[in-house]
């Protein structure tokens, strides 16, 4: 009884259904792919996720420095009669916003790239809201609150200003309401 | 063969709470990255440093647990 009689009789020469099903036995997968393995890639999901965070929290750093708050003159007030809007870009060139007097009345500046998905929204005078048509976005006119639709986070907040009949943008709010 | 019986029931405990660790550390981490990402896009940039330093803490737990797993698991199965 050699080594050799023995593989003979197990892959072979035996023609069992139940001895032939070891056929099925791959010895690298089960080396590979096993509950250690698994263990490892987990701990490697957990560390890749949480050193994923690290530049945001760099570029925050950088950020905190950042000063935005510049007054910029948007325009006449008698160019903006109730119930329409105009857009400008604040504080920077590529961010564009939307300043709405609004039918009660109101002056209220957005930066006009939704969201969601970063499409611009527009000034709806018939029902007073801002839309986003990409994907039919609703948001308050009044602060800016997401009402319907995808988007979850208010839009950012223009501070305006109005002096003798000029609107100034004098600052940028993320977080307000 | 007796007396290993305790140390190996210890063990297996041990090796448990290290697998239920490391998921936990995997279920904190996918919690911290939402809320980074979040805080960083409403530029609420305290909050984007403290959860980041969290995840970053949280990575390090499921290395250290899976050094001490990897002790466990590799030293019991030497035996056999």
């Amino acid at each position: 009884m050699t080594n050799e009689c023995k593989k003979g009789r197990n892959i072979k020469d035996s023609t069992s259904d139940m001895v032939n099903l070891t056929k099925n036995v791959d010895q690298t997968d089960d080396l590979k792919y096993n509950r250690r393995a698994f263990l490892k890639t987990a701990v490697g999901a957990s560390m890749a996720l949480g050193l994923s965070t690290v530049p945001f929290s760099v570029r925050a750093m950088m950020g905190i420095a950042e000063d935005e708050g510049e007054r910029l003159e948007v325009a006449r007030m008698d160019e903006l009669p109730e119930g329409n809007s105009m857009t400008f870009n604040y504080p920077t060139e590529s961010d564009a916003a939307i300043l709405v007097h609004t039918v009660n009345g109101e002056l209220v500046a957005y930066n006009s790239a939704c969201t969601h998905l970063m499409c611009p929204v527009f000034y709806e005078k018939e029902s007073d809201i801002l839309l986003c048509p990409c994907h039919k976005g609703y948001f308050d006119v009044s602060n800016g609150q997401p009402v319907a639709g995808p988007p979850q986070r208010e839009l950012p907040l223009i501070e305006l200003e109005v002096e003798n009949g000029i609107i100034y943008a004098t600052g940028r709010k993320y977080r307000h309401g | 063969m007796g007396s290993f019986m305790p140390r190996e029931g210890s063990t297996a405990m041990d090796k448990k709470m290290c697998w239920i660790l490391i998921f936990l550390t995997i279920a904190g981490n996918v919690v911290m990255v939402q809320w980074t990402v979040e805080a960083y896009l409403g530029r609420e940039f305290e909050q984007v440093v403290v959860y980041s330093g969290i995840g970053v803490v949280l990575a390090f737990i499921a290395l250290i647990v899976y050094i001490n797993w990897r002790k466990l698991e590799y030293s019991t199965e030497g035996h056999r």
